[in-house]
């Protein structure tokens, strides 16, 4: 038999957020309409990984109003406010909790008045869930939401909020790289099975299963979303992909030369949502946009030395580079 | 909850499934001209000539800008804006681009961006960060040392801790210069509309930061531009450096024209950052229970030409060189260096995608040389609830490390019982 299987483990942390103290703010505003319904602005890039179906969420969780309800206007200067970069898996914790805020701000403004309507003697005693406001601990008593936003717009009140929210972190001393640089952090165990051709050096990535805690997920097909694309961009790092240089210049700018994973590449994937509730973070959610690519490298090395007991220690990991630590074994055994 | 915790449609699912979405490319307006970078050939030269007179005769072409035709500052750049929009008197890597032709058409564009004669004294190019690190290495920006950014992390005594450990394994560990490959490459379009406001539709990541670069670039005040991100197809970093965006603007301004540029993949390659390649150098130590007691390592990451945000990348990756672990003793140093190769920047990770290579290896490594299951030695030195980091942070709340690793290792069927010391897995 010249193919092996083998099994690796690795786990990580990562701290989200620009870090360091650098200012990482994101603001968003909302506007409730007159039948219920909600604009939300943020500034926020959505680059495909669903930032703006996330703030939709948000928005909709913290109004009580159905998804379906709120529009999600971004990343135009002439009309968003500023939400920070779309990056350090940041946007979910900090324009989420930005939208969050905002979202109470307008969500108060329409239960003042509401709770006049209801005779309820302060909002605290008034809960919305898809589109119905009622009275905490006398549900039956209740408004539809376009009813008492419709009547609190005609009694000149501006369902408007806006929401601010800063990341907290600290500078690192220069010295002696003391402080408190990342807030929050993100963890994650992922273990690769894998299976090593000792002929041709090559390796077939079988499974990862992929425990992630990211706080909360709010959207847990998106998360699982991001923990396969990551993967296959981990995958890509250990096993493929390189940019050669001569000279200082790139040889392969193409596809057919600067391989990337295909889904025949791709291994079974078994995504594991851990939910560790961060109190900061909007409903205990932190982020997974980068955590889900970090372990799956050295889980990979990890796996291929389980299998063949060779460690590489230069990515990517090519069949030459196994079939050479293959064959020093080899001599080191005679 | 009603919504958080569900799987609703995303909320653009819809229009990029069929087709609706409107990427930068897919934008056109009346009397729209392309743009067409000439970057430069070498890894580091001088510019001895520019003779734009044989583009300027091609049927088509508008303009050929240099850098005498910036209004503002010609520099951009996140953190230190040491990358020049276009380069006027020396080259310092191949992404730089020198000259940037307009025209009526992609081709008329692009037969002028061939006619640019660009005479250059090639000079010698420092393309090893290991000699960039030297005293004495020729700099690769007159006015800025090549260690562009240095963290030191110390916590405890390392002599004391390797002293204290019953097995050290010492490694040396390297990544690669990785493409972040996102499915759709660069475009860009830029107008002037009604107020004489710029408007440019961009693929980024951050579009007031866009604003801040495009201004300064432009000499203009930022309220009369405007940045406007349509559908982005994947970003992983690499759109948080400027690549068209400066570049349609000056064409726009100049010609008074919406101006378009888009890349093909191959120019894609070029023209963004990569993700650094770091030299890892790691020294581990556990005792025979498998307790960590000490962790030295060096990083050197490449940054290329440019800073970008070489300082917070290597800085993240110094601050996670030890893993989610609890070690005593300490001793990390990052460096973030300047060579003639294309700049990197963001990807995803920042920093820290590339030490886990080297101390998730140094884990299984000791492991196996105390005989211990990889799971075990990890459970040991987790970082749980209220431990400390290398940088002296308290982890307060949320550190679901040890659940991730439970739920992990029942799902691949392990035996916990035997792998967790006790016999406990009730975390």
């Amino acid at each position: 038999m010249s193919k092996k299987r083998g099994t690796g483990m690795a786990c990580i942390f990562y701290g989200t957020g620009y870090g360091n103290g650098f200012p990482d703010v994101s603001t968003a505003t909302v506007e409730i309409h007159d039948d219920g319904t909600a604009t939300v602005h943020s500034g926020a890039v959505d680059c495909g990984q669903g930032s703006s179906t996330i703030l939709a969420q948000i928005a909709a969780e913290e109004l009580g109003i159905p998804y379906e309800w709120v529009t999600v206007i971004t990343a135009d200067t002439d009309t968003t406010p500023d939400a920070g970069t779309t990056a350090a898996t940041r946007q979910t914790y900090a324009s989420g909790n930005a939208v969050k805020i905002a979202c109470r701000q307008a969500r108060d403004v329409l239960f003042e008045h509401t709770r006049t309507l209801l005779g309820v003697n302060t909002i605290a005693g008034l809960a919305a869930r898809e589109g119905i406001i009622y009275v905490r601990g006398y549900p039956r008593k209740q408004i539809s939401y376009s009813e008492a936003a419709a009547r609190a717009r005609l009694a000149g009140c501006r369902l408007v909020g806006q929401g601010t929210f800063v990341t907290h972190t600290t500078a690192v001393d220069p010295e002696t790289g003391q402080g408190a640089p990342y807030w929050p952090y993100a963890f994650a165990t992922q273990i690769a099975e894998v299976e090593v051709d000792t002929e041709t050096g090559e390796v077939r990535v079988l499974k990862l299963i992929a425990a992630h805690d990211v706080g909360r997920a709010v959207n847990r097909l998106g998360v699982e979303g991001q923990i396969e694309g990551g993967i296959a961009q981990g995958l890509g790092m250990a096993l493929l992909e390189k940019v050669h240089l001569q000279q200082g210049r790139i040889v392969n700018n193409s596809f057919s030369t600067y391989l990337i994973p295909t889904v025949l590449d791709m291994p079974e994937i078994q995504p594991l949502i851990i939910e560790s509730n961060e109190p900061t973070g909007p409903y205990g959610a932190k982020g997974v946009g980068e955590p889900a690519t970090i372990p799956t490298v050295p889980a990979i090395i990890n796996a291929i030395y389980n299998a063949v007991g060779v460690r590489i220690r230069e990515l990517p990991v090519t069949p030459e580079k196994i079939l050479a630590a293959l064959r020093e074994k080899e001599g080191g055994k005679k | 909850m009603a919504v958080i915790g569900t799987s609703p449609p995303r909320v653009d699912a819809r229009s990029k499934v069929t087709g609706q979405a409107i990427y930068p490319a897919d934008l056109n307006f009346p009397g729209m001209i392309y743009g067409r970078a000439v970057r430069s050939p070498y890894a580091h030269a001088r510019i001895v000539s520019i003779d734009t007179s044989a583009a300027l005769e091609v049927p088509g072409v508008l303009c050929v800008l240099t850098a005498r035709d910036i209004p503002g500052h010609n520099g951009q750049g996140v953190i230190y804006q040491d990358m020049p929009v276009l380069a006027g008197e020396e080259v310092r890597s191949v992404n730089d681009v020198v000259a940037l032709v307009g025209a009526t058409t992609p081709a008329a564009a692009r037969a002028g961006a061939a006619k640019v004669k660009i005479t250059y004294e090639e000079l010698p190019a420092l393309l090893d960060p290991l000699e960039a690190i030297k005293p004495g290495a020729p700099r690769v920006h007159p006015d800025r040392d090549n260690i562009i950014y240095h963290l030191p992390i110390r916590k405890g005594n390392v002599e004391a801790g390797f002293a204290a450990a019953d097995v050290v394994v010492e490694n040396t560990y390297r990544t690669q210069l990785l493409d972040h490959a996102f499915l759709q490459p660069e475009a860009a379009v830029a107008r002037l509309d009604e107020r004489g406001h710029l408007v440019i539709y961009v693929a980024t990541q951050y579009v007031h930061w866009d604003r801040t670069e495009v201004a300064r670039v432009l000499g203009w005040n930022q309220d009369r531009i405007r940045i406007v991100a349509p559908a982005v197809g994947g970003a992983f970093g690499g759109r948080e450096d400027m690549t068209l965006q400066t570049l349609v603007a000056l064409l726009a301004v100049h010609t008074r024209r919406p101006a378009k540029m888009v890349l093909t993949r191959e120019e894609s390659f070029l023209a963004h950052s990569k993700r650094h390649p770091m030299i890892m150098r790691y020294k581990t130590g556990a005792t025979r229970e498998g307790k960590l007691t000490a962790l030295e390592v060096a990083i050197i990451g490449d940054s290329g030409a440019y800073a970008s945000w070489a300082p917070n990348i290597l800085r993240k990756a110094a601050i996670h060189a030890t893993g989610p672990y609890v070690i005593p003793n300490v001793k990390i140093d990052a460096y973030a260096v300047y060579t003639n190769n294309p700049f990197t920047g963001a990807m995803r990770g920042f920093g820290a995608t590339q030490p886990p290579l080297a101390y998730e290896s140094q884990m299984d490594e000791l492991a196996g040389r105390l005989g211990i299951h990889p799971f075990t030695i990890r459970w040991l030195n987790a970082f749980r609830q209220g431990d400390v980091t290398a940088t002296g942070q308290v982890l307060e709340s949320s550190v679901g490390l040890t659940a991730t690793m439970l739920q992990a290792a029942r799902a691949a069927g392990w035996s916990l019982a035997e792998l967790i010391p006790g016999g406990m897995e009730d975390e």
